[in-house]
């Protein structure tokens, strides 16, 4: 049987409050799993506990109760990092460097070095669309490139699983979509990816599990097409069908169980209009 | 890459985020003020009143040797005062330890970067001082051929010897290297201050603090003891705070320097053992006090 990239079992997180000697339970009981080469989302509202659970899973904060697993290690194991690549939300980075510069930090600090880390440094700036940026410091980048370049630095190592805290928070629409691109990419090359986010419509489209947190505890999950079929409901798009086809159809449905619940035209998304309108606009 | 075996200890990681944090520090806009005045008051240094040629090269020394410990223990608060606070609240501090640096890795990487620092703007600072230091030494070596112009070789030669005593002698590189050691030990100790402390300010103010008891404890010490005596518990309340915070003065050999005595290697070198030994006290405790903090 294969090792989950990730495994929670029992994990409860509580922060004391000093003063008032109160606690704030921010994970309560979570058990969940991330399948090898799956993409999870990991869903809640602020404060839900997200950002704790993942804190926890990179080692970053230690759990009250409970353990995390990253491919089997212990996460509180430094080692469990080597195969781990990690954008938090709103990332910032040292200014002073350039992007270049950035990911030879990093990659230096996963053990890469010389040419090694000089091609996997070219490779990740064509991939993040950031070549013409390398030489300018971080200082000068916008949301957006910011974005790529932690993704950057977040695969320097080659990860095996990549974690993702609000991946495209403050990203236009079209930066939200190179995003959505590189993680289904990423997917495709069996990598693992843990995402949480707000946007709903975008882990819809890219994630194939979900977990939804609600103060602390995981109140759903399950697969995205299992959780959101509604069971006894089937759709159907026709094109080019005429008054007379759909009335034959209408027909059909006479004497039976079944009740035809809308009609309507199918309509593109607003995310879907924006890049089409936009897409002839310079690049940044 | 990622079924690459973890080291416990690398000296990669370290040296990355040593040039990391240097590199940092070298932009910071108050590093570049500093080093300014303390350049400017060596060289000005050299056109103080010229008396005898033993009293300019003292004050030569005085002022130069106070202004690099001054420069350089200022520098090490400031610099490493806000190391971890800035990387905690802008949040870099997530994107390296996500990655496989054990936090001692970290903080080590840290240190060594000020430690860099430090090391380069002393260099600077000693190389104008030494410099000077020739350079009046050579002007006044040649006033003193012509205006010995008639004296006998011998004496002309026991002339010029007493004034190359007064300038540069074999003492100003101990004394120097106890100036780095003191810088060394506090950015040490400042490093440990900001693993709990709430803000930048709290932990420049504790270190002023400790910077003052560090200079004034053992002669606060010797004035209690002689004045009040005072039982166990009263020596070993002092000699706790003896412990707790360095004698700086001990790392201070300037006016030993200015005056002209000799510096033994029996009072430099356990001096400066107690140095590196302080130093790396405090960054074991920063460790402890770091190992565990929610980030």
């Amino acid at each position: 049987m294969t090792e989950p990239a990730v495994a929670v079992r029992s994990l409860t997180k509580v922060f004391p409050l000093h003063f008032r000697r109160a606690k704030l339970v921010a994970v309560r009981g979570l058990d969940l799993e991330v399948a090898p080469g799956q993409v999870y989302g990991l869903l809640g509202p602020n404060g839900s506990g997200k950002s704790t659970t993942l804190k926890i899973i990179l080692g970053l904060v230690a759990p009250s109760a409970g353990q995390t697993k990253i491919f089997g290690r212990d996460s509180r194991e430094v080692g469990s990092r080597e195969a781990v690549g990690f954008l938090p939300e709103n990332p910032y980075f040292y200014k002073y460097l350039t992007g270049e510069e950035t990911l030879r930090f990093y990659g230096r600090l996963c053990g890469l070095g010389g040419r090694a880390l000089t091609a996997r440094t070219n490779e990740l700036l064509a991939l993040v669309r950031l070549e013409e940026a390398r030489h300018r410091r971080l200082g000068g980048y916008s949301k957006g490139m910011l974005q790529r370049i932690g993704l950057a630095q977040a695969l320097i190592n080659e990860p095996r699983l990549v974690v993702l805290d609000e991946p495209t928070a403050g990203v236009d629409p079209e930066g939200s979509r190179e995003i959505r691109d590189l993680i289904l990419d990423l997917k495709r090359r069996g990598i693992t990816v843990l995402l949480s986010s707000h946007l709903l419509a975008q882990v819809q489209e890219i994630c194939d599990r979900v977990g939804i947190l609600a103060q602390g505890v995981l109140v759903r999950e399950g697969q995205v097409t299992d959780l959101l079929a509604i069971e006894n409901q089937t759709k159907l798009i026709l094109e080019n069908a005429t008054p007379e086809v759909l009335a034959q159809i209408r027909a059909l449905l006479n004497g039976t169980d079944t009740r035809l619940v809308e009609q309507r035209q199918p309509q593109t998304t607003l995310e879907g209009l924006f890049i089409e309108a936009t897409k002839s606009k310079p690049s940044a | 890459m990622s079924d690459v075996k973890h080291r416990s200890f690398s000296l990669a990681r370290v040296a990355a985020l040593t040039g990391n944090t240097f590199t940092g520090l070298v932009r910071l806009k108050v590093f570049y003020f500093l080093l300014l005045f303390a350049l400017l008051l060596i060289g000005s240094s050299i056109f103080m009143a010229e008396l005898t040629f033993q009293q300019e090269f003292q004050i030569l020394k005085d002022v130069s040797l106070g202004a690099m410990s001054i420069f350089t223990s200022l520098l090490a608060i400031v610099a490493a005062a806000q190391l971890i606070p800035r990387d905690l609240e802008e949040r870099t501090i997530y994107t390296i330890l996500a990655k496989p640096v054990p936090r001692y890795e970290y903080l080590i990487g840290k240190l060594a970067g000020v430690l860099l620092l430090l090391a380069l703007s002393l260099a600077a600072m000693s190389a104008l001082f030494l410099a000077l230091l020739f350079v009046r030494e050579q002007v006044l070596v040649n006033q003193t051929m012509r205006a010995s112009a008639g004296l006998p070789p011998a004496q002309l030669q026991e002339a010029i010897r007493n004034l190359k005593a007064s300038a540069f002698n074999a003492n100003l590189l101990p004394g120097i290297a106890l100036i780095y050691l003191k810088a060394a030990l506090l950015a040490s100790l400042t490093l440990f201050v900001s693993t709990f402390a709430t803000s930048n300010i709290f932990t420049i103010v504790v270190m002023v603090f400790v910077y003052f008891i560090g200079h004034l404890q053992a002669t606060a010490r010797t004035y209690w003891l002689e004045s009040h005596g005072g039982g166990w518990l009263a020596h070993a309340f002092l000699g706790l705070v003896a412990l707790v915070f360095p004698d700086l003065q001990l790392f201070n050999l300037v006016d030993d320097i200015v005056a002209g005595t000799a510096i033994s290697f029996h009072l430099f070198a356990p001096t400066a053992v107690l140095g590196c030994v302080y130093t790396s006290v405090y960054l074991f405790f920063a460790w402890v006090a770091f190992y565990g903090r929610e980030l």
